[in-house]
């Protein structure tokens, strides 16, 4: 199992020596490390397929199998609490779903009259004529892809409602529909039976052959099921859609600026978390052979969010060792801890030790498990993010190298535009937040291969241009043509795939995500592996995915040794100034035409900021066009073929950078009226001064 | 009874019910105005403070409905319940908040709500575990003092639980509007870092509206107890998803509306179980409460800020 050959060194708090000697000394050592993780699913797999051979018991079978249905219904939740973000905590409303849908059509509960139209389906072997009644009898292994269909559509109507959302509320609405669906159940007896639960549910059949009562086939379907949930967990966690919606959960604006369908992805999680209940419901229905509304309430729910959360929220083994140890603790140790406690009180003659029952207090546990992993350990038992092996001193301080010159072939072809329009055109754009007026009617034009820069004190609208040309907001009046086509109403990610995109003013990166991973998101639009291609890796797939990492390499090396050694670092651990070149190497990542920055040298020191203009003049060699923010009127005159100058939303100047930079207006705009008279003290602006010097 | 008398009846039964969940709204409205947070543990406050009520009463000597008072005794014996279970109840959601809550302010998204669910829990299972599964009777003093009101009959316990709420909801008012803390409340609700930085003790002002809120759902128990005469460890769920509807009706973080939508709350659910059927009472409410939060975010007199910007 991929969590055990990476725990002992991680742990740096108690006995972390003995730990690192335990580990030196371990039989781990022998195997090669990249054969780790095989070997431990292999063993893992081996142990799980002997166990009701070695252990012979029914009763225990029987829980095992139970656990492996919270397994898979925590992997299911997984996918939606941990990859996309989305608190569910009325999960358990498509297993619900999933159960009913196998209760309604393999058991006695609905009995149609027998008529004519039923025959081709008698002749299919979905219904049996019994009597003058149709008697359901669809085969098991039909409904599972069908019930997890089901939930899915379930999974797209629940959800597209919190779509806009913030996290707390989606969770309330969504706890809303997980106890109306139960109730609905309970209500509607001629479908459910009520609370009296489903009649004869049948159970699964293979080559003729029943289930029936005996727990282990049902173990062994179980082990089937998570097995392949756990496969395709992972590999849509490692695909570009597992990557969208961990963009998503990181930062949705950055996400959708980064060319995310935030609606697409988010049903999408919804949906394929649904199915994994759905499935699930019909394996723990069949298995259960009835089934009550009470087996779908908000503790269930509760249970499968503990179950994730002690696991680890994100991680997929996590969750599953989560949900298998909670399980266990509730079914056997519990009771023979209790048995234990029993035979004490007898030993002692303690009355009340003699009638504990650990079981009930189940629910007990799962609050101080919530409570006490949130507040000491939210990453769980098996964190999703592993720690990465920190730079070396040598590393770190390694002279920096620029020198390394770019892939100029790969890149070239991306960056050009070379239609007959501008590449960017505004025209009257106007802004308005309430009574504010953020832009008033500001042209604008980008030529092909050439570099704008905005500039303007704080508060001039700058920022709110590239959001209102991204579509992060909506402008009231004007237009924003975008090699020729209209943009200004277009959502944020089809900017972005027409060739447009962008870095923030206070960087809006992923910030649990890897270096390489965000560079990666940047690509996302550039990508088509769909759910399909994920689950199988196709050639295809496979393919465009080593293109991809091969390409984001190459963007990260254009930053020299920077961020080539730290691919693979968290970025919420890089510098500042590293931050930022992230952000622009996402963005550069989306092969866009047009590269719009945002103060990309803030909070750089003059060496660095040097550096970064160096990088920036060279993309733009490389045919790129750039509409650069900037505060730095050095950077602006050693790069901007065209200056624009924003006040109070409005465009004051607009002109070669020399020729800016002395004009009137401009003087007022950034030092104050007195320092246009020739008579301001430097002090007294020094934001402005340190601009214009 | 008529039909028009049956109307009358339920919309008192209605204004009774509504009154409970206005105060207990208001606990679930102050700590969401100022952090932001919807806390599920003030759920199983309530239902704690419901033994604590009992508990009070009952060490008045009153047990179940045989002991009945009248005049001073009665007006003391229920102002001693009410201030011992509201101060307790304020302490409980204080301690809820220092312990489990403090602890997780700086950590963004939903992981200090998915706290409250397992503090929640803990105060639940803690009851069952303790007390019991079966449901308490309710120690109730009040004379069987009813007047008849065009056919539907209108009893002494309405009449006080009305005068209680009328009474706790003005106090509240005036806290907040007018006095230095309350000030202090509505600043750091509207935003809490400048709040801070002009010198607001930010985390006076969090410990106060967990205080209110925790007291308030103290009188919310004690008036549930005394007007269903019975508690038991389950009532916190119920009860508590109608009272948040309530908030969300008028609007989370605003004190008016969380009266006014725990008044609504409570009509709604006394003539919805007469018009359409007690069976589907929780559809009602959770459809109210998924169709407000999907469609009306701000509510009736809320901000609006329950979506993404």
């Amino acid at each position: 199992m991929a969590g055990r050959d990476r725990a002992a060194p991680r742990r740096g708090t108690i006995g972390a020596e003995t730990f690192a000697f335990l580990w030196r000394a371990s039989p781990v050592q022998w195997i090669a490390p990249h054969w780790r993780p095989r070997v431990a699913v292999a063993l893992v797999t081996l142990a799980a397929l002997v166990f009701p051979v070695l252990h012979r018991n029914d009763a225990d079978i029987d829980s095992a199998a139970n656990a492996l249905a919270y397994a898979a219904l925590a992997l299911g939740l997984n996918i939606v609490v941990g990859f996309a973000g989305l608190l569910d905590l009325g999960y358990a409303a498509f297993f619900a779903i999933g159960a009913y849908t196998y209760g309604a059509f393999a058991s006695f509960q609905i009995e149609p009259s027998w008529s004519p139209f039923w025959q081709p389906f008698e002749a299919l072997g979905l219904v049996a004529h019994i009597g003058d009644v149709v008697h359901f009898t669809v085969s098991f292994w039909l409904m599972l892809p069908v019930s997890a269909l089901v939930a899915a559509l379930f999974g797209v109507l629940f959800g597209a409602p919190t779509l806009r959302l913030k996290g707390d509320y989606l969770a309330i609405v969504t706890l809303g529909f997980g106890e109306i669906v139960p109730i609905v159940a309970r209500n509607t007896p001629s479908v459910t039976n009520g609370a009296m639960g489903l009649n004869g549910v049948a159970a699964p059949q293979l080559f003729g052959w029943s289930f029936g009562v005996d727990a282990t086939p049902y173990y062994y379907v179980g082990v089937a099921l998570v097995a392949v949930l756990i496969f395709a967990s992972g590999r849509l966690k490692s695909s570009r859609i597992g990557r969208a919606w961990m963009a998503i959960r990181e930062d949705e604006i950055a996400a959708a600026a980064m060319g995310v369908n935030r609606v697409k992805f988010k049903l999408l999680a919804f949906a394929i978390g649904a199915a994994f209940a759905g499935a699930t419901g019909t394996y723990f229905v069949a298995k259960l052979q009835t089934a009550t509304p009470e087996m779908f309430m908000f503790p269930v729910s509760v249970m499968i969010l503990v179950m994730i959360v002690f696991g680890g929220i994100g991680s997929i083994w996590g969750v599953v060792v989560g949900a298998l140890i909670l399980q266990m603790l509730q079914s056997w140790f519990l009771q023979d801890l209790s048995q234990w406690l029993h035979a004490l009180g007898r030993l002692l003659d303690v009355q009340w030790l003699q009638q504990i029952e650990l079981v009930q207090s189940i629910e007990m546990i799962f609050g101080l498990i919530l409570v006490t992993m949130m507040l000491y350990r939210r990453q769980g038992l098996i964190p999703a993010t592993r720690n990465v092996r920190a730079l070396t001193m040598a590393e770190q301080t390694a002279q920096v190298e620029l020198a390394a010159p770019p892939p100029v072939e790969r890149l070239r072809g991306d960056f050009t535009y070379c239609g007959p329009d501008p590449l960017l055109a505004i025209n009257d754009l106007t802004v308005r937040f309430g009574g504010l007026v953020a832009l008033r009617a500001v042209a604008l034009t980008v030529p092909a291969r050439s570099v704008v820069a905005v500039i303007g004190p704080n508060g001039s609208g700058k920022s709110t241009l590239f959001n209102a040309v991204t579509g992060l907001v909506t402008p009231e009046s004007g237009s924003v043509q975008f090699a020729g086509y209209p943009i200004e109403r277009l959502p944020p990610h089809v900017v972005l795939g027409r060739g447009m995109a962008r870095t923030f003013q206070n960087i809006r990166l992923f910030p649990n995500l890897t270096v390489l991973e965000n560079v990666m998101i940047g690509m996302h639009a550039r990508l088509h592996a769909g759910v399909p291609g994920a689950l199988l890796h196709l050639p295809r797939t496979r393919r465009e995915e080593a293109e991809a990492r091969e390409h984001c390499r190459e963007i990260l090396a254009l930053f020299g040794n920077r961020l080539t050694p730290r691919a693979d670092h968290v970025v919420s651990s890089l510098s500042y100034a590293n931050r930022r070149r992230v952000e622009i190497a996402r963005a550069l990542a989306s092969s866009p035409k047009l590269l719009l920055l945002d103060e990309p040298t803030a909070g750089m020191n003059p060496a660095e900021t040097l550096e970064l203009a160096g990088q920036i003049k060279s993309l733009h060699g490389h045919g790129l066009s750039i509409v650069l923010i900037e505060h730095k009127l050095d950077v602006v005159v050693s790069l901007a073929d065209n200056v624009v100058v924003l006040d109070h939303g409005e465009k004051i100047a607009e002109g070669p950078p020399d020729v800016v930079r002395r004009n009137e207006e401009v003087i007022r705009a950034y030092l104050g009226r007195s320092a246009s008279l020739g008579n301001a003290p430097q002090e007294s602006a020094p934001r402005g001064s340190a601009a214009i010097a | 009874m008529t039909t028009e008398a049956l109307y009358l009846q339920q919309i008192i039964n209605g204004l009774s019910l509504g009154a409970m969940y206005a105060l207990l709204a208001l606990g679930f409205t102050l700590v969401y105005g100022i952090l932001e947070l919807i806390n599920f543990a003030h759920f199983n406050v309530f239902m704690v403070a419901s033994f604590i009520g009992m508990w009070a009463l009952e060490l008045l000597g009153l047990s179940g409905q045989g002991v009945i008072l009248t005049g001073f005794a009665l007006v003391g014996a229920l102002a001693f319940g009410f201030v011992v279970t509201m101060v307790l109840a304020g302490l409980l959601g204080v301690a809820v908040e220092r312990i489990a809550l403090r602890p997780m302010r700086a950590v963004r998204g939903t992981a200090a709500m998915i706290t409250t669910i397992g503090v929640s829990y803990i105060l639940f299972n803690a009851v069952l575990l303790t007390v019991g599964a079966d449901s308490k009777n309710y120690p109730n003093p009040m004379p069987d003092m009813h007047w008849d009101i065009g056919g539907a009959t209108l009893r002494l316990r309405e009449v006080l639980i009305w005068g209680v709420a009328l009474v706790l909801m003005a106090g509240l008012h005036l806290f907040v509007n007018r006095t230095r803390l309350g000030k202090a409340m509505r600043a750091t609700a509207q935003d809490a870092e400048a709040a801070r930085m002009m010198g607001i003790d930010v985390d006076r002002v969090i410990i106060t509206a967990f205080f209110l809120g925790s007291a308030l759902a103290g009188a919310a128990a004690l008036i549930f107890g005394l007007y269903y005469n019975y508690t038991s460890f389950i009532i916190g769920y119920s009860a508590g998803l109608r009272a948040f509807t309530a908030a969300v009706l008028g609007g989370i973080g605003s004190v008016t509306g969380a009266m006014v939508g725990g008044i609504l709350i409570g009509l709604i659910e006394a003539l919805g179980g007469q018009i359409v059927s007690v069976r589907w009472d929780d559809v009602i409410i959770f459809s109210i409460l998924v169709l407000v939060l999907v469609f009306a975010p701000s509510g009736l007199f809320g901000r609006p800020s329950a979506t993404r910007s």
